[in-house]
């Protein structure tokens, strides 16, 4: 037999068995609408490339780092100075998580502006949401796995803002922490999130997300003539998948190129008896909600600041949640004054962002 | 199949009997799971130092102890007596520092203000600091809870 029989018939063996060959044709003939959002369509897998270098640099960081008291900053500060090209693992890392957020957030606000949440799609919305839940959580558990002293400080405001949820905010606080206050415990904790728990909760969302969007399909703009649409369309494979590489290599370009000239840098250890250090401030994805935690007077009326600051972040995230489901008549006003609401959040954010970092 | 003058068939009832042993079956894994999660907490009822570390305090200075796993701080007053403070921020939980200059304490995380009595005096804190009640007792400096004897 020679060697290209051998081939097929092992691959006749494997698709006998497995049947893969419907997601091969489905690939094969998968389309990808072309108009003036397809832009916005490249942000999904920009995650996903952000995601991808996220697993495999941290499952490399993990080889090194030693999530306990003791050894948490010094491992890092090993990972800095000793292990070869560790300086740049973990910058890639740090930049990464970086990227991941920011692409998230435009990826979400032009799902939000250009509403391709609209039926049947809002169930892709609402695991977008817990996707960028769990993207944040992430964010938050990796800041204190270096154990420096500004990571300690965010992380005790961090996790003392649930307290403020009525009934189960206290228990909420102590789970996070693993006890009344941040300790070695809550260090453990963090790993633990960070490294099973969080990837576990974002590989079946994203399993979710992303068969509903095949499911689905890509939506098209609002009053779109879908005979015309159909017309224009581009085939998935090759054509789709070699613009998307396209954007994956300048992200990746960028990105290594800040990583390489902007390391992120190492605190003095954290020590549990210091006063919090001057300046602490959270990762600037956090920063417009800690400034609208700063301006929140002690008390206003009859309940504390922060109680209420936190009831109205909760309740606009509620909201924001269920917003397919309110935006349900997209050309009418309502969907005009739900679209404003995207840019005024982008406004208020910007400027609490701003704000907070020219204090 | 349902008897005369009965509430429910005996599908119903062997689906809650069922239901019910699920239920139950679930409760066993998660108890654990629960109660594991959550260490045990134990805040100190009092904690006891040398006196003679804090003998020769200046009065309206204040030195650093530990209240368990927090911060604390052991102020000495103008008058000579002793007080403590829990140095944790009311406000969210960061530590506090003591400005000896400005005799106040600060929390450097959203610029929360008390003086040296450790009252809120400005920025978000709502309440003042927690007190503790310190006593010496012959060589020992007696640091206890609000209201335990």
């Amino acid at each position: 037999m020679n060697k290209k029989k051998l081939w097929i018939s092992l691959g006749g063996w494997f698709e006998e068995r497995l049947g893969f060959q419907a997601v091969v044709d489905f690939l094969r003939k998968k389309k990808v609408p072309q108009n003036k959002h397809t832009i916005w369509t490249y942000t999904g897998s920009a995650v996903l490339l952000f995601f991808v270098i996220q697993v495999v640099t941290g499952i490399m960081l993990a080889f090194y780092y030693k999530p306990t008291l003791e050894e948490a900053n010094k491992s890092v500060a090993r990972i800095m100075t000793e292990i070869p090209l560790g300086w740049v693992i973990r910058s890639i890392h740090f930049w990464s998580s970086s990227f991941m957020i920011a692409v998230v957030f435009v990826h979400l606000l032009s799902i939000w502006v250009i509403k391709s949440y609209r039926k049947p799609r809002e169930l892709t919305w609402m695991t977008g949401v817990f996707l960028l839940i769990l993207t944040l959580a992430f964010g938050f558990t990796g800041y204190l796995l270096p154990w420096d002293d500004l990571s300690l400080s965010a992380t005790k405001v961090g996790t003392d803002i649930p307290r403020s949820i009525p009934i189960i905010g206290v228990w909420l606080t102590k789970f996070l922490r693993g006890g009344e206050d941040v300790t070695g415990d809550t260090l453990t904790r963090f790993f633990s999130f960070h490294v099973c728990l969080l990837p576990l909760g974002l590989l079946f969302i994203i399993g979710i997300h992303v068969y509903l969007i095949q499911k689905l399909g890509m939506s098209l703009p609002l009053g779109a003539d879908v005979e015309k649409e159909r017309a224009k369309e581009l085939p998935f494979w090759p054509n789709f998948v070699y613009r998307e590489m396209i954007v994956w290599l300048i992200f990746l370009g960028i990105l290594v190129s800040v990583a390489v000239f902007f390391p992120p840098s190492l605190g003095k250890v954290a020590d549990l008896m210091a006063p919090a250090p001057e300046g602490i401030k959270p990762e600037w994805y956090f920063l417009f909600l800690f400034q609208t935690l700063k301006i929140f007077p002690a008390k206003i009326l009859f309940m504390s600041g922060d109680t209420l600051a936190v009831f109205l972040i909760l309740v606009e995230g509620i909201l924001f949640f269920f917003l397919p489901l309110f935006d349900n008549k997209p050309a009418e006003l309502k969907g005009r004054v739900i679209t404003a609401l995207a840019y005024l959040f982008i406004i208020y954010a910007v400027v609490m962002t701003v704000w907070s970092l020219i204090q | 199949m349902k008897l005369q003058h009965s509430l429910f068939t005996r599908r119903q009832f062997l689906n809650s009997l069922f239901g019910g042993w699920v239920a139950a079956l679930a409760a066993t894994f998660l108890y654990p799971i629960v109660k594991f999660i959550f260490p045990p907490y134990r805040e100190p009822d009092k904690v006891i130092l040398p006196f003679s570390e804090f003998k020769d305090m200046e009065a309206r200075a204040i030195k650093s102890f530990a209240w368990g796993a927090k911060p604390g701080y052991v102020k000495k007053k103008a008058d000579g007596r002793y007080t403590a403070f829990v140095a944790i921020c009311t406000h969210l939980d960061c530590t506090v520092a003591y400005l000896a200059d400005q005799k106040k304490f600060y929390c450097a995380c959203h610029d929360g203000w008390y003086d040296e009595e450790g009252r809120n005096l400005s920025g978000p804190p709502p309440r003042p600091l927690r007190q503790l009640q310190v006593n010496v007792e012959g060589e020992n400096l007696i640091i206890k809870k609000e209201g335990v004897s």
